[in-house]
């Protein structure tokens, strides 16, 4: 599947999300450039915006490989933890502290 | 309408104006043709991966802001850039990735490699492999989960907390959290590696051991055979010296018996001989 992605940096947040078939890669591209250019239009707000396409097998294949897309930092840092935690890493137990300012 | 081909130099004076934040609309769709170009050669990579069983998140178009601020950030031309097109493949752990990396290498006879494990940029781990289809490069990011977590959380962080600290910058709090846990993903996988390292030669060992032991079972029974056949030699040869003393004793027998048997015929003739001369006195 192919998976188009305008994700707000600033925000850390999706702003849009669209999913297409394989067969429809010309018009994910289309669809890409569309997006991009109406970005563009509207002055200096476009520069903050990633617009990506990315093709899975599925929704959580993508989320797995491109997370920081989906989650947001608290998210990533209660993930890290138990990841950390179960691989033996040593962790910071006030990483967090800061996150979502 | 995609070009199929591009100047280098019109490529990089479109760089140079995202660089600069002056480019227009045109430019935006020149970019998109560029990367579409990129197409066939990225369908080559993703194919490859997907028949040894892979499954990568392909990147079929990288953002154009991404370009630009790599652009600003580096000293690299827009042609240059090897991560137009590209792919991400997370794997479970470091022994994965350097077995994944080497069949990559094979499966991509010339691709170059940045291996940002032992030298991380601002503590991003992780090893990029650059196949080159028909003069396009398509850049296979292998990360393991736990490169993976870190690099997540430095983008986020970047994302929502600061843009400079996924390049070293930000808070130093936060940058030297960051830096530390890089560390310890990096002693953690150092580990990691060693003790599969340590496995596979005691696995090497054990393995040598049981053909040690297999060889000295076959040494044994070959020893046993030869033994055996040793001893079924020695039995021929004393069968033989048996029988050769038989022979000789045969032999002797026989001259003994010719022997008799003329001492017998002698015996004979002298008494027919006797008898003879007895009998001309009778008469």
């Amino acid at each position: 599947m192919i998976f188009l992605i305008e994700y707000n940096r600033g925000k850390g947040k999706i702003v849009t999300f669209r999913d297409f078939d394989d067969s429809q890669r010309r018009e994910a591209e289309d669809s890409r450039l569309g997006i991009e250019l109406d970005l563009n239009r509207k002055g200096r707000k476009g520069i903050d915006h990633e617009v990506v396409l990315l093709e899975a097998a599925s929704r959580d294949a993508l989320l797995r490989t491109h997370g920081r897309y989906f989650k947001d930092l608290d998210d990533l840092l209660k993930s890290a933890s138990q990841q950390g935690d179960g691989a033996g890493v040593s962790r910071e137990p006030e990483f967090g502290a800061e996150a979502g300012r | 309408m995609i070009k199929d081909a591009f100047s280098r130099t019109q490529i990089d004076r479109l760089g140079d104006r995202l660089k600069g934040g002056s480019h227009t609309e045109s430019d935006l769709r020149l970019l998109d043709d560029y990367r579409r170009s990129f197409g066939e050669a990225y369908e080559t990579v993703v194919r490859t991966l997907r028949q040894r069983g892979e499954v990568p998140t392909g990147r079929l178009a990288k953002s154009t802001v991404s370009i630009a601020e790599k652009l600003r950030r580096e000293s690299i031309r827009l042609s240059q850039m090897q991560d137009i097109a590209g792919c991400r493949i997370v794997v479970g752990n470091v022994v994965e990735q350097e077995q994944l990396v080497a069949s990559l290498k094979a499966d991509f006879p010339g691709a170059s490699l940045i291996d940002r494990r032992d030298h991380p940029s601002h503590g991003y781990r992780a090893v990029h492999v650059i196949a080159e289809i028909s003069g396009k490069p398509v850049e296979i990011q292998v990360r393991t989960s736990l490169q993976h977590m870190w690099a997540n959380l430095s983008e986020k962080s970047s994302d929502v907390l600061d843009p400079t600290i996924k390049y070293g910058g930000g808070p130093d709090e936060w940058r030297n959290r960051l830096g530390k846990l890089s560390e310890s993903v990096a002693a953690y996988e150092k580990f990691e590696k060693t003790h599969a390292e340590a496995v596979a030669s005691n696995e090497v060992i054990e393995k040598s051991h049981s053909k040690a032991v297999s060889s000295h079972e076959v040494f044994e029974k070959a020893t046993a055979e030869l033994l055996e056949h040793h001893l079924h030699e020695h039995e021929v040869e004393e069968i033989r010296g048996k029988l050769e003393d038989s022979r000789l004793r045969i032999e002797g027998l026989s001259k003994d018996l010719v022997a008799l048997w003329n001492v017998n015929a002698d015996l004979l003739t002298k008494a027919l001989s006797w008898l003879e001369k007895r009998k001309g006195e009778k008469q």
